[in-house]
């Protein structure tokens, strides 16, 4: 009798991978030369490397995501020019008293917003008590409005604000896209409805949003109010904006060279090394203002609440070479808590060398001498561990691996450095809960007074939003004198005078470590004409722009 | 030595019995080189590659592929052979253990409803039904949910999502071994029910188990490298071919070799536990 044993045969189990990789070829059109007459209609397609905001109305929370798509869409009192200097906008004149305390400013006539509403006086004072309102949770307009107490209708086009102290940031702050006048119609309506389409009184208007896709923005065809540099008068050329968001920076590359966007946000530093190699794809260049990209250490907690510390953490970061290998020559490196955009910037090289020996004495000094089997440093049984939460959302891949090559070569003198990728909403989480010990936030404000919103004590305390923005956690009342006297003055000598002293503390108190300007490239299809950069927050506009005829 | 007994006795050595030679093809010959050359990877990467992995080199950064960096540099001048070979371990580990926890789970779930009666077969049938209803790589995202990114939850993950496949296959085995003649033999001699179970069934399923195991090894390397792909498995800057292959893909256009190379090894690795596995299954058959 023979036996039989069942061999079973196994199920196929098949995985299959499918690595699609769209490579797409440049389509050529050649593009209108300047001086040609612009043509009306078209829709651009713009595509976003931000995160999409969770509020299209940036009085609420204010983030740059927000001012991306909303200068579109919204407009401010005042603006900026090229030079830096305030020209009238939706306000065609202003007065200020002599003691700085009471501002007027006279508003255009005869402008409306999208839904029909007048701008005047009223609609002004509802947009400042709007931005006031803990409510409406806004922080970035909450913070730079700290010194109006009151606001007042002169006449029917004159609004007068009423400061507690005198404000020698107030003109910038007005110019930026997140103290932006919406209509107080749209307003009245609540958060919720007004958060999906905010009403403004701009080239062009929300018409829908499809969340997580896109926004939709048609051209206002009622326009009378550009700002004092744009090209044109009336409305705008174009019919239609889509406003994608394509968080992948290469697919969002391969979606402009396709031809499915005409222009792209974020672009990565070897796209735009590639893109400038043709003449299908044109490079805008707008650093932002306000902060530099830095890396702020939270003088808080240990370990970094030790300046011997922070300094030796900064000496043990090879950040020169860095910039050289990921940025190739399309970002320089900043010495300066100030963007170079701005003229009160003081750059200090002589801080920020690597210097490993040094690093390592430092440490020494500090009481961090015994290592772990790693290899890092240890003082009373606790690992020298610094925790990096990174924003996936407003760190390109070129300054995430950055700080790889940070956590690398701090590694050598005993930091363990510990990055952690997470998405917006984590990282404020993560920085709510002072959960951090390094963070690399962008601050993107018009002017010096930047520095009041980082550095001063009182930034340390969460805004209505929950959103804090003294992540060094400086906590020096000497720091806070200088920016209290500095935020008063209206001796323009004497004001930068007092922000670089501010600034020398900050930087001799190693609190940040500067990398570079706040990146802010455009890749534009050659088929578009007449965007630019707004020079107030760099955002682009679109209300001078035109694409050739289909 | 009785008939019954020698019926017995046979069904035990079953397993045991060599295997008839056949003649080893070409495809299996690359398949066994290319293992060779992946577990000399990943027992001593220093062997293979005596680099860092993680050591940069900003200055060398995006070389493509040259006599000094066979597989070019990444964007911090990492040494991508390096990267790629160091990250062998992390992946067959990764892959090992997963399958590991899958077949175990699978054998567990699939003995209870091969032997232990009709209720617990059927329970046990209707529970993996509902597993099969999802698939695989999204229970894996949902462990990952619940228990958070990393890459032990990545393990756990692909391993729980390919558990109800084995089960399934499990049982049928241990249900067409019980009613083998063998195992009738030894009930009829009166051995215990758990003796027979572990003398004379389990090792008759186990064997086309490291056939099902192979197979799966590559399947959970490519999970796994999913995982990571996306973000929810090992982080940057390890060298893990999923995270690596992720990194790649950003500089897609001006950089092809940072994910050309990692995405090669996790195809090769796929493709060679499945032709391993193909080739072991060939032989169990023909035994």
């Amino acid at each position: 009798m023979r036996s039989s044993v069942h061999s079973h045969r196994p199920a196929a189990i098949g995985a299959v991978l499918a690595a699609g990789l769209l490579l797409t070829s440049c389509a050529a059109t050649p593009g209108a030369g300047d001086g040609a007459t612009p043509v009306k209609g078209g829709t651009l397609t713009y595509a976003s490397g931000d995160a999409e905001p969770t509020c299209l109305d940036p009085h609420v929370g204010g983030n740059y995501p927000q001012a991306l798509v909303s200068t579109q869409y919204l407009e401010s009192l005042v603006s900026r020019d090229g030079n830096g200097a305030i020209i009238p906008w939706l306000a065609k004149s202003w007065t200020v008293s002599p003691d700085g305390l009471a501002w007027e400013f006279t508003l255009k006539d005869g402008v409306t917003f999208t839904d029909g509403t007048p701008l005047d006086a009223a609609a002004v004072q509802a947009n400042i008590a709007h931005l006031q309102d803990p409510k409406t949770g806004s922080s970035t307009g909450y913070l730079a409005l700290a010194k109006v107490t009151s606001t007042e209708s002169v006449s029917a086009n004159v609004v007068r604000f009423t400061l507690g102290e005198p404000d020698s940031a107030l003109l910038e702050s007005l110019t930026q896209p997140w103290l932006a006048i919406e209509s107080p119609t749209g307003l009245a309506r609540g958060l919720d409805e007004n958060c999906v389409a905010p009403v403004g009184t701009g080239p062009f208007q929300v018409e829908s949003w499809e969340k997580q896709d896109s926004v939709v923005l048609v051209r206002n065809p009622a326009y009378t109010s550009p700002p004092a540099d744009a090209d044109h008068t009336g409305p705008a050329y174009l019919a239609r904006i889509i406003w994608r968001f394509i968080p992948d920076s290469a697919s969002r590359f391969a979606a402009l060279q396709a031809g499915d966007a005409d222009v792209i946000d974020n672009a990565q530093p070897d796209t735009i090394v590639q893109a400038e190699k043709g003449d299908t794809i044109t490079h805008l260049d707008a650093p932002r203002p306000g902060a530099s990209n830095r890396i702020e250490l939270n003088s808080s907690r240990p370990p970094f609440d030790d300046p011997i510390v922070r300094e030796a953490f900064i000496r043990s970061a090879n950040v020169d070479d860095a910039v050289t290998s990921l940025f190739q020559g399309t970002a320089k490196r900043s010495y300066s808590a100030l963007s170079s955009v701005e003229a009160t910037a003081a750059q200090r090289p002589d801080l920020f060398g690597y210097d490993a020996k040094a690093a390592d004495k430092l440490l020494d000094s500090a009481g961090w001498t015994a290592r772990d089997s790693a290899g890092y440093r240890m003082k009373d049984g606790a690992r020298l561990t610094v925790q990096f939460p990174v924003s996936t959302n407003q760190s390109i891949p070129a300054e995430q691996s950055l700080f790889e090559q940070i956590q690398a070569t701090a590694k050598k003198t005993g930091f363990e450095v510990v990055l952690t990728p997470m998405d917006l909403s984590s990282w404020y989480t993560a920085l709510g809960e002072n959960g951090y010990d390094a963070v690399s936030a962008p601050y993107t404000k018009v002017g010096p007074d930047v520095l009041r919103i980082l550095f001063d004590s009182a930034g340390i305390v969460p805004a209505p939003s929950g959103y804090f923005a003294n992540h060094a956690q400086v906590n020096d009342p000497e720091v806070d004198a200088l920016l209290t006297e500095a935020g008063a003055v209206t001796d323009a000598d004497k004001r930068t005078g007092l922000y670089t002293e501010v600034q020398n503390k900050v930087l001799e108190g190693f609190y940040i470590l500067p990398l570079y300007d706040q990146q802010n490239h455009y890749l534009l299809s050659s088929r578009v004409s007449g965007a630019r950069a707004m020079p107030t927050v760099s955002t682009p506009t679109f209300y001078d722009a035109w694409l050739p005829a289909e | 030595m009785s008939d019954l007994e020698i019926q017995a006795d046979l069904g035990r050595q079953a397993r045991a019995r060599s295997p008839r030679r056949r003649r080893i093809g070409a495809a299996e010959a690359l398949a066994g080189a290319f293992a060779l050359f992946l577990i000399t990877a990943a027992f001593a990467p220093s062997l293979v590659a005596p680099g860092d992995p993680l050591a940069i080199d900003p200055l060398s950064a995006f070389q493509p592929p040259n006599l000094a960096h066979w597989f070019g540099t990444d964007e911090s001048g990492r040494d991508i052979f390096t990267r790629v070979s160091h990250g062998t371990g992390g992946s067959l580990v990764i892959g090992t253990l997963a399958t590991a926890i899958g077949l175990g789970l699978g054998i567990v779930l699939g003995t209870m409803a091969g032997m232990l009666g009709r209720v617990v077969d059927f329970t046990v049938n209707r529970f993996l039904e509902v597993l099969f209803a999802f698939p695989g790589l999204l229970l894996a995202l949902l462990v990952i949910l619940v228990f958070g990114p990393g890459a032990q939850t990545a393990t756990v993950a692909v391993g729980l999502a390919t558990a109800p496949g084995y089960a399934r296959i499990i049982r049928a085995q241990l249900i067409s071994v019980r009613s083998a003649a063998f195992v009738e033999a030894a009930t009829v001699l009166g051995r215990g029910r758990w003796q027979i179970l572990v003398r004379h069934i389990l090792p008759n399923t186990l064997a086309p188990l490291f056939v099902l195991g192979t197979l799966g090894i590559g399947q959970a390397v490519v999970w796994a490298s999913a995982l990571s792909y996306l973000g929810l498995g090992a982080a940057p800057p390890a060298a893990e071919w999923g995270a690596m292959l992720s990194a790649g893909r950003t500089y897609i256009t001006s950089a092809w070799w940072m994910a050309f190379f990692p995405g090669l090894f996790i195809v090769l690795t796929a493709v060679t536990a499945t032709s391993l596995g193909r080739a072991l299954e060939r032989r169990a058959r023909h035994a």
